[in-house]
């Protein structure tokens, strides 16, 4: 029976896909900006999930491929009139390239000093472009999309990159690459001297995860439709991921999912009390930890075994 | 037999501690070397000298001819170097299947479907068969210590280096492990083992290193070894005290 359950698992995923893609015809603009907001999130969180919980990878410096990823979106359609979700795509590329190039000095780096190092890098593009003529410094740029786009794009645009992330995880984890991951996750020397490259696997993950990071975030700013040094890199955006990742369950391929829904309900539903919120869900996130510290998904897989999309091997 | 391992003046140093003193030795293709030493001698350092774990300060390890001495602890496995730990460090979250498959599609070089006819050839040497989807982190250590043994085995070595595998266990655990060792053996990879166990030793090696505070002391017949003067006042002579 439980098998049974468990091999129906793509259907009910599926069907609950297409549900998700028939959002904008209901009509309620109101689940239609949750649903985005959750598929954006989950995108974002899944990434640094890759990051944290399978490679070891601390980043406390996802908002600057945020920041990249708004701001290339926002240069090529206000200054070349490049098509739109090409712009998205090329501000996942950039982002991937800023990793690239932040490879070169993080990854020299260890645990903490590796999570200040990357922290140090959104400060300086803050700060670089906040003093930068070309995007207007501080105050910003107004995103003209090309050609203008509807909200049901956006919300397609979302779905697609919150249900391909978790499908890009999914894949990863059942791959070679995922496989060492998994390995590295439980004891990194060991995995070395089993024949697991360590540093290759980091990168990959550091710059599929800048990749996707940067093009959610795209999307995201395209919807927001103003873009400023000061929201986009700040660290508000990896703590925001952090508290998603962590009650949903680090580490776990379900964990962000169930966490983004739970962040974007309670960002929602706090938001007239805005000044409060975020202490709110600090309260929430230390009771999590105290209480089920592998998360929501990570304490049901560990006391019942429960798992849907698992990348385990029989 | 041919040379497969050779170790040159190897020197690691810790602070003002020498660990591993100017070593020098051979390990011959298909054989089984023991390594014998007091506590503190420098035996797992050396391994993780071997390994790539560790890099020397000086001298230089030629492995099948090659020197390897600042190649990756990866690229040594990919090579054929296979390990275990004194203390077994299995992947706790994966279970026996995965912790092999690791092993035969990272460091065999195998792909995943080729991998896993051989991990189960491997399941079925080592004796866990019937514990394929348990989690690594709920065996015994009997079984955590045949894991180690498959799991080195899973990357197709041409050299197994053995890190006290039978320590902690009972006589009839310990027999069972010799018994996998000698079949690995049997399989032409050539060993090298450290063990406290001297009687173990004994029997299962063809010849015995003994080293003391990072230093050769002896090497060749393990009866000889273990008989002679430098040996039993560097090594038993310690264990006394």
């Amino acid at each position: 029976m439980k098998k049974a359950i468990y091999n129906s698992r793509w259907y009910v995923l599926a069907a609950l896909v297409l549900i998700l893609g028939i959002v904008p015809l209901m009509g309620d603009q109101y689940l239609l900006f949750f649903c985005m907001l959750f598929f954006l999130y989950l995108a974002l969180a899944q990434m640094w999930n890759l990051l944290a919980g399978y490679s070891g990878l601390i980043s406390l410096g996802q908002q600057s491929f945020v920041g990249m990823g708004g701001y290339v979106v926002a240069v090529m359609s206000n200054y070349y009139g490049v098509y739109i979700w090409l712009g998205v795509l090329l501000g996942g590329v950039f982002s991937a390239l800023l990793g690239l190039f932040m490879s070169l000095f993080i990854f020299r780096m260890k645990g903490v000093y590796f999570a200040i190092g990357t922290w140090i890098f959104s400060e300086a593009l803050l700060i670089w472009f906040s003093n930068w003529e070309y995007t207007k410094y501080g105050m910003g740029l107004f995103i003209k999309p090309n050609p203008n786009i509807s909200m049901t794009e956006i919300y397609y645009a979302s779905l697609i990159v919150g249900v391909g992330s978790v499908a890009l995880v999914y894949g990863i984890l059942r791959s070679k690459l995922g496989l060492g991951l998994m390995a590295m996750r439980d004891d990194e020397a060991v995995s070395e001297t089993m024949g697991v490259e360590v540093f290759r696997s980091k990168l990959y993950c550091f710059l599929i995860g800048a990749f996707v990071t940067g093009s959610t975030a795209g999307i995201l700013y395209i919807f927001q439709v103003f873009i400023q040094p000061y929201k986009a890199f700040a660290i508000d955006w990896t703590v925001k991921l952090v508290f998603i990742v962590i009650i949903g369950g680090i580490g776990t391929l379900e964990g962000p999912i169930v966490g983004a829904f739970v962040f974007v309900l309670l960002s929602q539903t706090l938001a007239e009390y805005f000044s409060v919120s975020m202490l709110i869900l600090g309260a929430i996130a230390i009771l999590v930890i105290l209480i089920a510290p592998k998360g929501i998904m990570g304490t049901l897989q560990e006391k019942l075994g429960f798992e849907i999309l698992s990348p385990r091997r029989k | 037999m041919v040379d497969i391992l050779a170790v040159n003046l190897l020197t690691k140093t810790f602070g003002r501690l020498r660990a591993v003193d100017s070593l020098t030795f051979e390990v011959r293709e298909g054989e089984i070397l023991g390594v014998m030493g007091p506590n503190g001698a420098g035996k797992t350092t050396l391994f993780n000298l071997l390994t790539g774990v560790y890099k020397p300060d000086e001298g230089d390890i030629q492995y099948q001819g090659k020197d390897i001495s600042h190649e990756s602890p990866a690229k040594r496995c990919r090579r054929g170097i296979g390990r275990t730990y004194q203390i077994p460090r299995p992947f706790d979250k994966l279970t026996v299947f995965e912790n092999l498959l690791v092993g035969a599609v990272h460091g065999g070089g195998l792909s995943e479907k080729r991998a896993r006819g051989k991990v189960q050839d491997i399941l079925n040497l080592i004796g866990l068969m019937s514990k394929t989807d348990h989690f690594a982190g709920s065996l015994p250590l009997l079984d955590r210590k045949t894991l180690e043994l498959g799991r080195a085995l899973a990357t197709q070595p041409t050299l197994i280096l053995l890190d006290e595998i039978a320590g902690g266990l009972t006589e009839k655990e310990a027999t069972k492990v010799l018994g996998i060792v000698r079949k690995i053996s049997e399989q032409g990879i050539t060993i090298v083992w450290i063990e406290h166990l001297l009687m173990m030793m004994a029997e299962g090696a063809d010849r015995l290193l003994a080293i003391s505070e990072g230093r050769w002391l002896q090497c060749g017949d393990p009866k000889e070894v273990m008989n002679s003067t430098e040996v039993l006042d560097g090594y038993l002579g310690a264990e006394e005290e």
